[in-house]
């Protein structure tokens, strides 16, 4: 396999990875400068600024990001279960047009969805409820088509025989529910939540229109800070920003094996 | 009497207009072994998926043991099922594999335990408690599926193509295995394949199913040598038929035809009445000799040697009749048969090796 498309392969994923890659390493070692610009190389070295990463003013939007993230994430499974198993396994009136709603937010962009949801809320005079719980709704809203597909494929891999196999040996819809789909399909929720969790905890377009001052998540937070300029305070904060979501995916990598969240026959055929 | 293990009445299934099981009558004795043998669509998974609960009939009635069950679910049928693709459950132990119907019948502890030891000892699986599915191969697979089947008791035994998802030799030794297995325990099967060698080589009874409905029934050798209809005759081996008119009044169960390859004398078979029929013949009775050297009281036809097949134990040998149609006599490769090409022979066979059956 050394022909010429090959080579070329390699040469653009290799393109690919220094893209992806290096502005994180960049951005890593500008947050060691010494003074309060971003040198690259870095000029002499500091941990201070990593320090200013975990004052208040940052911690407590991390913080807010974080919890936002979960609730949001575990909302959006909650509901996404239910309308998985119902766009997979049952034909109803109006499924398509309920299907297609579910999944809008995926082409839509979020600043539109962002916009309507603000003026929605306003419009029906739940203005107040504009901060937390509209962050949460729009959040929801953004994370559910994550979590509906992701859990809608693990149910279609699964074969149906799986399940007629287990009824004919005895066990009722319930038991077949709790010892085998579910168990089956726990990679497929898990990884849902994971996405649900990483797609609301990187959001700065839904947050922007709706979170309130004091209640910002810490995307919203960055970018407010970026009108002053870029510091390596913040470089020091994206990369803890970046490192959250990868720990998650490998906690859950290594804990409830998403990455086969799909049903699949491993080793020997 | 005692109650038949399975019988099948009037059941019909439809999906949209079309009849997938279209009036199927079917009765399975205890300890029996009753194949479903078909082409792909022909109904025999579909059936086996109303036995099972899996799917509700139309109309119908299906009883086990003399209870009627078509509208209980298949949770309280009380069947042992074997799947094509095995349908093992991925997150679970080989052990808890199988002991997951005693499982669900609240089983004790430690009776649970013995009776999946027995179980893997019976499939020749001692030891494999602890695998995973992903970590068995397809013919392991494949008898863990069996353990899981057997080992709740079943009132019956029910197999949907197990065999076909294995290679050729695995699939082969899986045949005598299960067999043998159904036997020893005396348990009444019902086996779903669209495989004729199996079918000939492990039941009691064939069912052959051709759209929605059972053509024939039949110990193999009844289904083999005495098809009832042309769809059994030409699905399940390799016949030849030829038209053929009906020239007398038949005695003593052979008729005199007229066919245009020449007259000829056969079992009146299948046909019951009418002029027109089709006789068939099974290559391997379909004889070849020299110019006059057919015995007497054979039925001899003029034909030439269009191609010899040589597939090592027999030559297969296609030949051209007088009216110019084909047939196709199967010989024993014995090392002295020299057949050229081109060659006029004279095809023959007993009056009883010749089946008639309803012309088309």
């Amino acid at each position: 396999m050394r022909s010429g498309p090959w080579i070329l392969l390699k040469l653009v994923v290799g393109v690919i990875y220094v893209f992806i890659l290096g502005p994180i390493l960049i951005t890593a070692a500008v947050a060691f400068n010494e003074s309060n610009r971003s040198y690259f190389p870095p000029r002499g070295f500091s941990l201070k600024w990593w320090g200013e990463a975990f004052a208040p003013q940052w911690v407590q939007p991390l913080m807010f990001s974080l919890e936002l993230a979960a609730l949001t994430a575990v909302v959006a499974t909650a509901i996404g279960v239910p309308l998985a198993f119902a766009f997979q396994r049952y034909e109803f009136p109006g499924k398509t047009l309920v299907r297609t709603i579910t999944l809008g937010p995926l082409i839509l962009p979020t600043l539109v969805t962002g916009i309507a949801l603000l003026q929605f809320l306003t419009v029906i005079g739940l203005g107040r409820w504009l901060g937390y719980w509209a962050l949460l709704i729009g959040h929801v809203i953004i994370c559910l088509p994550f979590s509906v597909r992701t859990i809608a494929i693990s149910l279609q891999a699964m074969p149906g025989s799986v399940e007629n196999a287990a009824a004919g040996l005895g066990a009722g819809p319930l038991a077949v529910l709790r010892y085998v789909t579910f168990p089956i399909i726990v990679p497929g929720i898990f990884a849902g939540m994971a996405f649900a969790f990483i797609h609301s905890f990187t959001d700065i377009n839904m947050s922007l229109f709706i979170a309130k001052p004091g209640q910002r998540p810490v995307t919203v937070a960055i970018m407010s800070f970026l009108d002053f300029g870029f510091a390596p305070t913040l470089a020091a904060l994206s990369i803890l920003s970046l490192a959250i979501p990868l720990v998650l995916v490998a906690l859950l990598g290594r804990f409830v094996g998403i990455g086969n969240f799909l049903y699949q026959e491993q080793g020997r055929g | 009497m005692a109650d038949p293990a399975l019988r099948l009445q009037a059941l019909v299934k439809r999906f949209g207009a079309h009849a997938a099981v279209d009036g199927v009558d079917l009765a399975v004795a205890l300890g029996e072994f009753v194949t479903l043998l078909g082409p792909s669509g022909c109904g025999k998974t579909t059936t086996l998926n109303l036995i099972a609960g899996f799917l509700a009939p139309d109309s119908g009635f299906i009883a086990l043991n003399g209870r009627l069950v078509q509208d209980l679910p298949p949770f309280k049928r009380d069947l042992g099922m074997v799947f094509q693709d095995y349908a093992l459950f991925p997150h679970m132990s080989v052990a808890d594999n199988v002991a997951f119907g005693l499982k669900m019948r609240g089983v004790s502890r430690e009776e649970t335990a013995t009776r999946v030891a027995e179980a893997l000892s019976l499939v020749k699986l001692d030891g494999f408690d602890a695998r995973r599915p992903n970590q068995l191969s397809g013919g392991q697979r494949q008898r863990v599926a069996l353990a899981r089947a057997l080992v709740i008791r079943p009132a019956m035994l029910l197999l949907d193509e197990p065999l076909s998802n294995l290679d050729l030799k695995l699939r082969e030794e899986m045949r005598g295995e299960i067999s043998a297995l159904q036997r020893r325990l005396g348990i009444a099967t019902v086996f779903v394949t669209h495989d004729q060698d199996e079918a000939l080589t492990m039941s009691d009874r064939i069912a052959v199913m051709s759209e929605g409905r059972i053509e024939q029934i039949g110990t193999p050798a009844e289904i083999y040598e005495r098809p009832a209809t042309r769809f059994v005759a030409s699905f399940i081996g390799s016949i030849n038929i030829v038209p053929a008119k009906v020239a007398e009044v038949p005695v003593n169960g052979f008729a005199r035809l007229e066919t245009p390859a020449g007259p000829a004398i056969a079992h009146v078979g299948s046909a019951s009445s009418g002029r027109s029929v089709m006789l068939t013949i099974r290559p391997e009775r379909l004889k070849l000799a020299e110019a006059g050297g057919a015995p007497a009281g054979a039925v001899a036809w003029s034909a030439r040697v269009v191609r010899v097949v040589y597939t090592g134990a027999r030559l297969e040998v296609q030949l051209r009749l007088a009216d110019g149609s084909e047939a196709v006599a199967e010989a024993t490769n014995d090392g002295r048969t020299s057949l050229g090409e081109g060659q006029g022979i004279v095809a023959w066979f007993r009056p009883e090796d010749a089946w008639i059956i309803a012309g088309a």
